[in-house]
């Protein structure tokens, strides 16, 4: 592949060529250009311009050019410009002639033809066409398990009181559920908890936390952004560790998976971004006060345990984006096969009830564009497709009717003598 | 040399507006959409003043259309005015009351401050002081609005409640912008500061205890006596006392006052001349105005011992004139520092609005109300949101609207729904923020300076006989220039050159006008000896051998009469003959120095004919008559003014007979001659005239008259009170002249050339062909008019000429209305057979248009000149600079036009470039850049707006607020700005070439309503897909806020990058570089943002990246993004293509086109 982009400006005019030759010449066997040429300043006379230029010609990639000009040009002038001549007054207040003043500088002045037209709209639909195939084949791949379980798990006594079946101390709220593995799940099989209708990118929620207080015990007091849940029944010297309503809204069902009688073990190790449990959670932060308050609103923590370990609340504390978000409770390091039961056993103790959200427990494999999600095969296929119906039309239109480039029968004047 | 120093620096930022109406700002915008550029050279503010008064075409139909005439008028001598050298007062009428004058005691300054607090002689054009600084500073700036948009946005910001972005970020805009204009304002001051220091501290000699001593300007008072040496510079405005030329005459330059580099003469007064202040003291009484900025008036008398007199214009000399060819003069300072004259004049430029940005105002109005409605749908929606959760809300774990940490139970952060809904709506207000684009008047600001630049750095603009380039005096209408349609030109030294050369004469009935003229001899022309030193003068001019050889007779009576005309000439003028040295010293020539190009023509005539003016004082000038040295006491002169369109000198001959001699132009000359002399003569001379004018040239009569001696007593009496009246001297005066000048007789006539500057025909050629229609002004006759008509191609013969040409208002309604009919019937005609050879041309004389103007045929008018290609306006109604673009051209001689002007140049021709080339980049960059500016911002907003929706409708951002408040100052600055100074649709060449490609401007193809919706239509189109694509990925998915806003931000950032990218058409390096190093700034600045470990979104970029779904989301958002807008511009060209387009196509294709299509694409030439 050969790709020129010629660099053209007006300066043909400016500085006339006087001679110009490129000769091909082998240096060490190697393929090189060299090029001589002579050209005459428009101004002056005197200052002929004379170059000199070798460079690589080799088929294919880029080349390297070196290149002489005579010294007239001046220091700065990089693109090898002429400089004005010698002046002939001595106060002149002309403007020093430059490419860059003149508004002259070499310039790539694409024009999009028909046929550039047709082989971008081609090139897209050849790139397009094919991802979306793709896409769509690692969404097929990926196997996905989806069980809503908040309402299941509600005994019926509780129908539309959930709120009370959740705040109550003596409800059972165990619950059992089973599924069936469609297809065979390879390991590493991710362990979701999904929410719907759940504004954790609510703002009075987003705002409610405080970053410094979670990286660095010195910042213990720093809980300015965190009320209601700051301090401890609003005593100053009592900071919630972590504070905020993000932490306090900690998720806090938990799953126990299955198979048969065989209990598969959940690793709940690295399910967070590394670099929240290096950096951004501190390994001397102690949870304190947490969950002390008069509402208790979700998960609590292990108080012996550093903030960078406890890895629940680092997802958790990683706000969604969207009001139906998914985050990783878990993974099982071991496949499952198809048409197997899992049975998991579900602590329904996450209060979704009072505002009408929905939970869902997912599991998923991977593909290398994530979970299933067929929105891409999909878009892709529909852009390749329509770029190549552009194309068509485009090829149409120019064989139908073509107009010559710079034809100047179509200038408005030429086609309207009147003018306006 | 010392004495080129400028004056106080501000003085050249602005121009002088004398005139009363030349800094208004122009509130003429044409109802059709038309551009003006209004040219006018050398036009002085004096005329102006007179004129105005007089106009009577300020209604406002006519206004509305921008049409403004100025006077030009020929100017033959100095300004009118009160000019009453050489005559000494003993008397004065009139005192001048204490309220309206001051009182400067002269060589007494301790006394003439004693009452009055004068100003001192320092200066200070600095604005502030360290101190004063920061207050004053801020208070400017919060005057425009813009800021003041800002500020209210981040003191919104600031309440609790409505804090959305933090404190830091959302002060961020507002504080780099005014540090920006600080920091530049205080630059600027400092330099100022720096130039009043050195100006302050220049050395001046002053008269202290009888002695010239040095002292600082800044310490010169009122009433102490300066003096002034050669080449050295007026510290204030001072009354000159004495001189060292014996009848006490000074030379001043004003380059520095009104740029005409011209010598001016300043006279001091017969009574304080022989005083040598050193020696006898020099006492007086100064009675002078109070200070105002006319820098050509000055009215005062002197009391000196115990006599009055009258003091005028010609006695005053400014600050920052420069004393030359005098060795030094002595005056007296009566105005100094902040209330000279100078300083007085240092106002503000005027200010003007394009008409771009007009259009702009209304779209902005438009996105306001959209930033309404988008904020207003967000606030209903929330208030619903609100009430349909009421009763969750207490305790909603992302909501917890009660506080249960206290004993009582309490609201946390409600304010009941009404309140939150009015809450949100401020809120959304703060959000949305950038949809009305502020940075786009900080970005049109940059990028007319930038346009700026590159206008005066074209060398094609450079005019090499002047020596000067092009200048750009205001900064905020150069698009304008792409948009013209009307062209008023005025004639004199702007078509022409403004360098008079005297051509034929026609003497008592005889027309000299020969074909025999011819150079004299190698020498050249008339030479005297004087002293042993051959004088001639400095310029040549062809003589008519036949009027030489009558010329050097002296016996009959045409002789007598050629004597007459010529002493005429070399009398009744205001020219200052110069003793210039050359490299020989046996030789000198004389210069004749003076205001009017056609005085020193007629002088330079006189001299070539054997009648040389070799000096002139106040009181006599010396004439070298044929060898023969001749002294004539000049007892009087009337100058010239644009009323009595005359001048006169009253000359008393050295056998004390007294005539005077009256020259001015016909019209005004014919009613006041005496025409039972000899009526032959006057009829033969009118037709010479006639003849004259048919091919182009000025006309100038020329009348004399015996005055008997009571004549001239009566005369001499009535002068003296009309020009020492201070209150109306000039009425005064042009009255005393107007009783002296009747019954002449008729000397003869002159003829001067005044030949049109380098490449004026072609330029109005190409500027009709652009469809611009050229109006031009002149002073001249009709005949004159149509024929440098001609011959600037201004006219055609293809053309239809119409000719109103009337006398009453009933013959003016008749010939306008048969006039509209003829051109309407034309149009038609050429409409319909698609000939369109003619095109109609528009005379109209001085006297129809008064009439017209006069009634309510202004609208006829206007309709029938909106329809001719030219208007030609033989007239002599002012003309104001009121246009749309003022250009002024420096030409030959007062750079008056250039202080008053927008644009100046050295040449007219030059404004074609300007407006074909400059003007038409101009205008498409601009029109582009703003149409761009608003998709950015709206794009980014939109996007912000579509997630408000998905947070129940909380105004959460997931685009981090750095990104949010960096977007318009990092992200994405840069390349419109740089695109909007550098990009070129087309090459000069192809604009020169085709003058047609300027209807692009005129039709307003880059920027009008059609363009801005199908813009908006594509911003709805990106920013769906921006938003959507992520959204549709990550639904039910893991992903956090701060990563999905990373990818919205990065989406936004590439998509409006790259959609520059596609309507760039020159892609430079330097465009190359602004856009993908923007794209790369945004990159990094994400990054840096995404690794401070206290911010929510820490390390999101990172984690994003390594993700395949990610770098597969930015391809398909901006490949689908960019499709409508791909298809649409490629269909465009395709099927509608503009002639940019073609144009652009045949500069990059023509040469292979020509070979294959064998010059076939030979563009058709201009068919008009």
């Amino acid at each position: 592949m050969k790709l020129s982009l010629k660099l053209e400006d007006q300066q043909q005019n400016q500085n006339p060529i006087l001679f110009k030759a490129k000769i091909p010449i082998a240096v060490f066997g190697l393929p090189f250009l060299s090029a001589f040429s002579a050209t005459h300043h428009h101004a002056a006379a005197a200052s002929d311009k004379l170059s000199l230029s070798l460079r690589t010609h080799f088929p294919t990639g880029p080349s390297l050019k070196l290149s002489y000009n005579t010294p007239t040009t001046t220091a700065n002038s990089g693109a090898g410009k002429m400089d004005t001549s010698p002046k002939p007054k001595s106060k002149s207040k002309k403007p020093k002639y430059s490419r860059f003043t003149q508004q002259e500088l070499p310039a790539w002045k694409p024009i999009l033809t028909p046929g550039w037209v047709i082989a971008s709209f081609v090139a897209v639909a050849i790139l397009f066409i094919p991802a979306g195939l793709l896409c769509l084949s690692a969404s097929e791949r990926v196997v996905e398990i989806v069980d809503r379980y908040d309402d299941e798990c509600l005994p019926d006594s509780y129908s539309n009181k959930g709120d009370s079946f959740i705040q109550s101390k003596d409800t059972n709220k165990t619950c059992v559920r089973t599924m069936k593995v469609p297809r065979k799940m390879t390991a590493p099989v991710f362990i979701y908890y999904q929410l719907d209708n759940f504004y954790q990118n609510h703002r009075r929620y987003v705002k409610s936390r405080s970053d410094k207080q979670l990286r660095d015990r010195s910042y213990a007091d720093e809980t300015r952004d965190c009320k209601p849940e700051d301090n401890l029944d609003g005593d100053e010297n009592e900071p919630i560790i972590p504070c905020g309503l993000v932490a306090w809204s900690l998720f806090n069902d938990t799953y126990k998976l299955s198979k048969g009688n065989k209990v598969l073990d959940i690793n709940k190790k690295d399910i967070a971004w590394k670099s929240d449990t290096e950096i951004k959670f501190g390994s001397d932060v102690y949870p304190k006060n947490f969950q002390k308050g008069e509402l208790i609103g979700g998960g609590e923590l292990d108080e012996t345990k550093p903030l960078s370990e406890q890895e629940d609340l680092i997802v958790w504390m990683r706000t969604a984006a969207l009001p139906n978000f998914r985050k990783l409770y878990g993974k099982i390091y071991s496949d499952l096969e198809a048409n197997e039961t899992i049975t998991i056993v579900i602590q329904n103790n996450y209060n979704t009830y009072e505002f009408g959200g929905e939970k869902r427990v997912v599991l998923s494999t991977m593909s290398w564009l994530g979970g299933k999600n067929d929105f891409f095969g999909i878009a892709f296929l529909t852009i390749g497709g329509i770029c190549l119906f552009m194309a068509i039309n485009f090829i149409l239109l120019y064989v139908c009717k073509p107009r010559p480039l710079g034809d100047p029968s179509y200038l408005s004047w030429n086609r309207n003598p009147n003018g306006l | 040399m010392a004495s080129n120093r400028p004056l106080p620096g501000p003085f050249f930022r602005s121009p002088i507006s004398a005139g009363p109406d030349l800094s208004s700002p122009t509130s003429s915008k044409n109802s059709d959409g038309s551009q003006i550029v209004n040219l006018h050279p050398q036009q002085r503010p004096d005329t102006l003043q007179n004129s105005t008064s007089q106009q009577s075409i300020s209604s406002n139909s006519w206004r509305a259309n921008s049409v403004n005439f100025g006077s030009k008028g020929v100017h033959y001598g100095s300004r009118g005015g009160a000019g009453s050298e050489g005559f000494s007062m003993s008397m004065s009428r009139r005192e001048i009351n204490d309220e309206d004058a001051r009182l400067v005691y002269v060589n007494d300054p301790l006394k003439t401050n004693e009452r009055f607090e004068f100003a001192g002689n320092s200066i200070r054009t600095g604005k502030y002081s360290v101190l004063t600084f920061l207050p004053r500073n801020l208070f400017e700036q919060f005057h425009r609005v813009a800021y003041m948009y800002f500020l209210v946005i981040a003191i919104l910001n600031q309440l609790p409640q409505l804090a959305v972005f933090g404190r830091g970020a959302s002060i961020l805009p507002l504080a780099s912008v005014l540090l920006v204009t600080a920091v530049k304002d205080a630059y600027e001051d400092w330099r100022r500061h720096r130039s009043d220091r050195i100006e302050n501290n220049r050395m001046s000699s002053v008269l202290m205890n009888d002695r010239f001593q040095e002292k600082k300007w800044k310490d010169i008072q009122v009433g102490e006596v300066i003096k002034i040496l050669a080449n050295e510079t007026m510290p204030c405005d001072i009354v000159l006392l004495s001189t060292s030329d014996p009848t006490g005459v000074a030379y001043v330059q004003t380059i520095n006052l009104d740029g005409e580099s011209n010598l001016k003469t300043r006279y001091a007064k017969q009574e304080t001349l022989p005083r040598i202040p050193e020696k006898d003291m020099i006492s007086g009484l100064i009675n002078c105005e109070k200070p105002n900025r006319n820098i050509y008036g000055f009215q005062a008398n002197m009391e000196i011992d115990g006599k009055r007199v009258s003091l005028g214009p010609s006695n005053i000399v400014l600050r920052g004139c420069v004393l030359k060819n005098t060795d030094w003069a002595v005056g007296v300072a009566v105005y100094a520092g902040r209330e000279t004259k100078a300083m007085l004049n240092n106002s503000g430029a005027p200010s003007k609005r394009s008409r771009l940005e007009t259009h702009m105002n209304r779209e902005i109005i438009l996105l306001s109300s959209f930033l309404v409605v988008l904020c207003t749908i967000v606030s209903a929606c929330a208030g619903v949101w609100l009430r349909r959760h009421r009763d969750e809300l207490d305790i909603m774990p992302f909501y917890r609207r009660k506080d249960y940490s206290k004993q009582e139970v309490e609201n946390y952060k409600y304010y009941g729904w009404g309140m939150e809904i009015f809450f949100s709506f401020l809120m959304s207000v703060i959000v949305f923020q950038i949809m009305i684009p502020i940075s786009l008047y900080i970005s049109m600001e940059l990028v007319r300076v930038g346009q700026a630049y590159f206008m005066i750095r074209d060398d094609k603009m450079f005019d090499a006989t002047s020596n000067t380039r092009f200048q750009c005096r205001a900064l905020n209408i150069n698009e304008d220039l792409g948009q013209i349609k009307y062209i008023f030109s005025d004639k004199t030294g702007t078509l022409t050159e403004n360098k008079m050369e005297f051509q034929f004469a026609s003497i008592s009935g005889v027309n000299y006008s020969g074909e025999k003229t011819e150079f004299l001899g190698e020498e050249g022309g008339y030479s005297i000896q004087v002293e042993g030193q051959v004088w001639r003068p400095k310029m040549k001019v062809q003589v008519d051998r036949e009027l030489l050889q009558l010329s050097q007779t002296r016996n009959d009576t045409k002789s007598k009469e050629i004597y007459d005309f010529f002493l005429a000439l070399a009398a009744c003028n205001t020219i200052v003959p110069i003793v210039v040295n050359t490299s020989d010293p046996t030789e000198k020539l004389i210069d004749y120095q003076g205001e009017s190009p056609d005085e020193q023509a007629l002088v330079y005539a006189a001299a070539a004919y054997g009648f040389m003016l070799i000096e002139r004082t106040s009181g006599h000038i010396v004439i070298d008559i044929q060898g023969e040295r001749q002294r004539f006491n000049v007892l009087g002169m009337h100058e010239f003014d644009s009323d009595r369109k005359r001048m006169s000198v009253i000359l008393g001959y050295p056998d004390s007979t007294v005539k005077v001699f009256v020259k001015g132009a016909d019209t005004t000359m014919f009613k006041i001659i005496d025409k039972s002399l000899n009526l032959d003569v006057v009829k033969a001379t009118e037709t010479h005239l006639h003849s004259y004018s048919s091919i182009g040239l000025r006309t100038l009569v020329v009348g004399m008259r015996g005055l008997s001696i009571s004549e001239f007593e009566q005369w001499q009496s009535s002068y003296e009170i009309a020009s020492t009246a201070l209150m109306g001297r000039a009425g005064l005066l042009r009255k005393v002249a107007i009783n002296l000048e009747n019954n002449l007789s008729l000397l003869g006539a002159s003829a001067i050339e005044d030949r049109l500057q380098k490449g004026v025909p072609e330029a109005i050629e190409s500027l009709r062909t652009a469809s611009i229609k050229v109006w031009v002004l002149t002073g001249d006759k009709q005949e004159t008019a149509i024929s440098i008509g001609y011959s600037s191609k201004l006219l055609t013969s293809k053309m239809v000429q119409i000719i109103i040409n009337n006398n009453s208002k009933v013959s003016c309604r008749k010939s306008l209305e048969d006039a509209l009919i003829t051109s309407r019937k034309l149009i038609n005609v050429t409409r319909a057979s698609d000939d369109d050879a003619s095109s109609v041309a528009l005379i109209i004389d001085g006297t129809s248009l008064v009439y017209i103007l006069d009634s309510e045929l202004e609208e006829q008018l206007f309709e029938l000149a909106s329809k001719c290609a030219v208007v030609l306006c033989a007239n002599d109604v002012s003309m104001i600079q009121m246009a749309d673009v003022g250009v002024g051209l420096s030409g030959q001689e007062g750079r008056q036009a250039v202080m008053a002007s927008d644009f100046a140049m050295g040449q007219f021709r030059f404004l074609v470039p300007l407006l074909l080339v400059h003007g038409h980049w101009n205008y498409q960059r601009m029109g582009y850049m703003i149409l761009y500016n608003f998709y950015r911002n709206a794009l980014f907003v939109l996007v912000l707006f579509w997630y408000v929706l998905f947070t129940g409708f909380t105004l959460t951002t997931a685009i981090t607020e750095w990104s949010s408040v960096l977007y318009s100052i990092i992200y994405t600055a840069i390349p419109t700005i740089v695109i909007g100074i550098l990009d070129k649709d087309l090459s000069r060449r192809s604009l020169m070439t085709y003058p047609q490609l300027y209807g692009a401007g005129q039709r307003q193809e880059s920027y009008n309503a059609k363009l801005f919706w199908l813009t908006m239509a594509d911003m709805l189109w990106q920013s769906v897909v921006a938003f959507f694509i992520p959204l549709f990925a990550y639904w039910k998915s893991e992903i956090d806020s701060s990563s999905i806003g990373d990818l919205w931000t990065l989406a936004v950032v590439f998509m409006v990058n790259i959609h520059l990218a596609m309507d760039v058409i020159r892609w430079t390096w330097i465009s190359h570089a602004s856009i993908w190093g923007s794209i790369i700034a945004t990159c990094i600045c994400v990054i840096v943002i995404d690794a401070v470990p206290v911010l929510p979104g820490y390390w999101a970029i990172f984690n994003l990246a390594s993700s395949g779904l990610f770098w597969i989301c930015l391809l398909g958002i901006l490949v689908t993004a960019m499709i409508p807008r791909f298809v649409i511009k490629m269909f465009m060209q395709h099927c509608k293509p503009c002639d940019i387009q073609i144009a652009r196509e045949a500069e990059k294709f023509s040469n292979r086109m020509e070979s294959t299509r064998n010059g076939e694409i030979e563009m058709n030439p201009p068919q008009r």
